[in-house]
C-alpha cells in the first residue's frame, strides 16, 4: 500500500462512522430506530411521521443514501433496524444474490409507470398494427409488458413474469408493434408513436403530468411499489409495528397525494 | 452456461439482417455524401488543382464537427432530422439517418487522402495536355485512387458495424441491440458470445471482401508488388 493511500484510510474510516452514527461510539438507546432510505422521497415520507414516532418515545434516524446495496447490507448486518428504498422484485433479487433474510413491512408508495400518448386520447382507439415504444432494461420491459397486460392490450405466456420480453407475448390482437427502445429515450420519440410505456421520472423531466396525461397509470396493486424492508421474523417488534402503522396511516396517505401530486402514489 | 438455442433463433437471424439492412444502406448513402465531399475538400485544398482556402477550411470545419460526435450522441442530436426525413426516429430505417450522417464525414476524409495521394506527375501531365478540373478528377484522380478509396469504404462498413451497435436506444435492432439487451442486461452470456462471434464473422467477411476488390484491381493494373 503506498502513502497517499495510507493517508485516506483514516478518512474512510471516519466517513463510515459518520453514515453510521450509531455504531461506533455511543450505544444505542433502547428507543432509537434507523431506518436506512433513498432521499426522494423516501427519507421525505420518514421525516414526515418522525414527530408521530417521538411522540410514542420512538427516535427515528434516517440514514440517507443514494447507494443501492448498502441498505440491505446494512440490515442484515444490523446497522439499521428497516430500510426504504426498494420494491419486491429488487429485493427479491437481492435476497438471492446474497441469501439475505428479509421481508417486506408493508408497501408505502409507488411511482407509477404510465401510458402516454400524443396521438390518441384512450387505449381503446390503438389502431391496428399501431405502435407502442417500451424501455429495454430488463426490470422496466417486464414492468410495461404487465403495464400493457393489465389494460387488456396484449397477453404473456406468464401473466406475473417480472422477467418477460417481448418474446413473450402470446396475444396481440391488435397486432401492435412492440419497439423496444432506451427509457430515457421514450419521451423524446414520444411524437413517433401510437403509445409508449414512460416511467414517472422520465416523464416529469418530459413534462408530462402521471395523473393528468397518462392514459393509464400503475396501481397500488403493482410489483413494483417499494416497501420498507426488514429482517425475518421482526415485524412484531414494537418499534416496527409503530413505524409501520405511522407510515401506512391516513394521515401518510393525504401527505403523499396532496405533496407529490400524482407521480407518487400510496401503494396502501 | 444455458445453452439457450431457441431464443437465439427466435433472435439471432432476423437480427443479423437488421445489421447488415442498416449498415449497407448507411454504407451507400454514406459513400453518395462523403464521395463528392472528399472530392471537393482534396481539390480545394492549398496547391491543389482548384485551390478554394475559405471553401476549404468551411467544409473541413464541417467534416471535424461531424466526427466529434459520440455516436449515440449524434443519435439523439438528429431526433428532428431523422423524424423529418424517415417520419418517425424509432426503428430500423430511423436508424438508417444517424448511421448515415456519421459516415459521409469519415468517408469524405478517407477519399480525401486517398486523392491527395495520386502522384503529382499524372496530375500535372494531364493538366499540361489541358484538361480542366472536372476532367482531372473523373479520368485521372478518381480512377488512379480506386483501390485507395475502396480500401476506406471497407473501413467505413466495419466501423458502421460497430457503430451500428448503438442503435438499440431507439430501438434500431440488430446484433449489437441483442448482445446489449438480452447478453448483458439480462446476464445470458451464450446470446452475448454467440452475437459476438456472428459480428466478428460478418466483420471478417466485409474486411475479406474489401481486401479482395482491392488485390484483383491491382492484378489487372500490374500494380501487385508480388503475384
Amino acid at each position: 500500500m503506498n502513502r497517499s493511500n495510507k493517508r485516506l484510510l483514516p478518512i474512510l474510516f471516519a466517513a463510515i462512522a459518520a453514515i453510521f452514527p450509531g455504531c461506533s461510539s455511543k450505544n444505542s438507546a433502547q428507543s432509537e430506530l434507523k431506518v436506512a432510505a433513498s432521499p426522494v422521497p423516501h427519507a421525505q415520507l420518514l421525516e414526515f411521521i418522525k414527530p408521530d414516532l417521538k411522540a410514542k418515545g420512538i427516535e427515528l434516524v434516517i440514514i440517507t443514501t443514494d447507494d443501492y446495496n448498502m441498505p440491505n447490507r446494512a440490515l442484515s448486518e444490523k446497522e439499521v433496524d428497516a430500510n426504504f428504498f426498494q420494491h419486491i422484485p429488487f429485493m427479491e433479487e437481492q435476497i438471492e444474490q446474497f441469501h439475505y433474510k428479509m421481508e417486506s413491512l408493508a408497501k408505502i408508495e409507488l411511482e407509477p409507470m404510465g401510458i402516454y400518448s400524443k396521438k390518441i386520447g384512450s387505449l381503446n382507439d390503438l389502431p391496428l398494427n399501431g405502435v407502442i415504444a417500451i424501455p429495454n432494461d430488463p426490470t422496466n420491459e417486464a414492468r410495461a409488458l404487465l403495464l400493457l397486460q393489465k389494460q387488456g392490450i396484449i397477453e404473456l405466456d406468464d401473466a406475473s413474469d417480472l422477467t418477460a420480453t417481448v418474446l413473450d407475448i402470446s396475444s396481440n390482437p391488435k397486432n401492435l408493434k412492440i419497439l423496444e427502445v432506451d427509457a430515457a429515450m421514450i419521451p423524446r420519440s414520444l411524437n413517433d408513436v401510437d403509445a409508449a410505456a414512460i416511467n414517472t421520472n422520465y416523464a416529469l423531466e418530459a413534462r408530462l403530468s402521471p395523473s393528468n396525461d397518462a392514459l393509464a397509470l400503475e396501481d397500488q396493486d403493482s410489483p413494483y411499489a417499494n416497501v420498507i424492508a426488514i429482517r425475518t421474523g421482526e415485524e412484531s417488534r414494537s418499534d416496527l409495528e409503530a413505524l409501520k402503522e405511522a407510515m401506512t396511516s391516513d394521515k401518510m396517505r393525504d401527505y403523499i397525494n396532496q405533496k407529490y401530486k400524482g407521480a407518487i402514489i400510496p401503494a396502501f | 452456461m444455458e445453452l439457450d438455442f431457441e431464443l437465439a433463433l427466435r433472435l439471432l437471424p432476423l437480427q443479423l439482417w437488421n445489421t447488415i439492412y442498416m449498415v449497407a444502406l448507411a454504407s451507400f448513402f454514406g459513400v453518395l455524401l462523403g464521395l463528392p465531399l472528399g472530392v471537393v475538400l482534396a481539390i480545394t485544398d492549398k496547391g491543389q488543382i482548384a485551390p478554394k482556402p475559405r471553401l476549404h477550411k468551411l467544409l473541413s470545419t464541417l467534416v471535424n464537427i461531424g466526427r466529434s460526435f459520440p455516436f449515440a450522441i449524434l443519435l439523439v442530436a438528429l431526433i428532428p432530422f431523422t423524424r423529418w426525413i424517415i417520419g418517425t426516429s424509432l426503428g430500423t430505417n430511423a436508424s438508417i439517418v444517424p448511421l448515415t450522417i456519421a459516415a459521409a464525414p469519415f468517408v469524405a476524409r478517407l477519399v480525401e487522402n486517398s486523392l491527395k495521394e495520386v502522384d503529382r506527375h499524372i496530375v500535372e501531365a494531364a493538366r499540361v495536355m489541358g484538361s480542366n478540373a472536372w476532367q482531372i478528377v473523373t479520368k485521372i484522380l478518381l480512377p488512379e485512387a480506386l483501390p485507395s478509396i475502396l480500401s476506406g469504404i471497407t473501413l467505413t462498413l466495419v466501423n458502421l458495424i460497430g457503430n451500428s451497435a448503438m442503435v438499440g436506444l431507439v430501438g434500431g435492432g440488430g446484433l449489437g441491440q441483442v448482445a446489449i439487451q438480452y447478453g448483458y442486461n439480462r446476464f445470458n452470456a451464450f446470446i452475448m458470445i454467440t452475437t459476438v462471434i456472428l459480428l466478428i464473422l460478418l466483420v471478417q467477411t466485409v474486411q475479406w471482401g474489401g481486401n479482395y476488390l482491392v488485390r484483383s484491381i491491382a492484378k489487372k493494373r500490374g500494380t501487385l508488388l508480388y503475384e
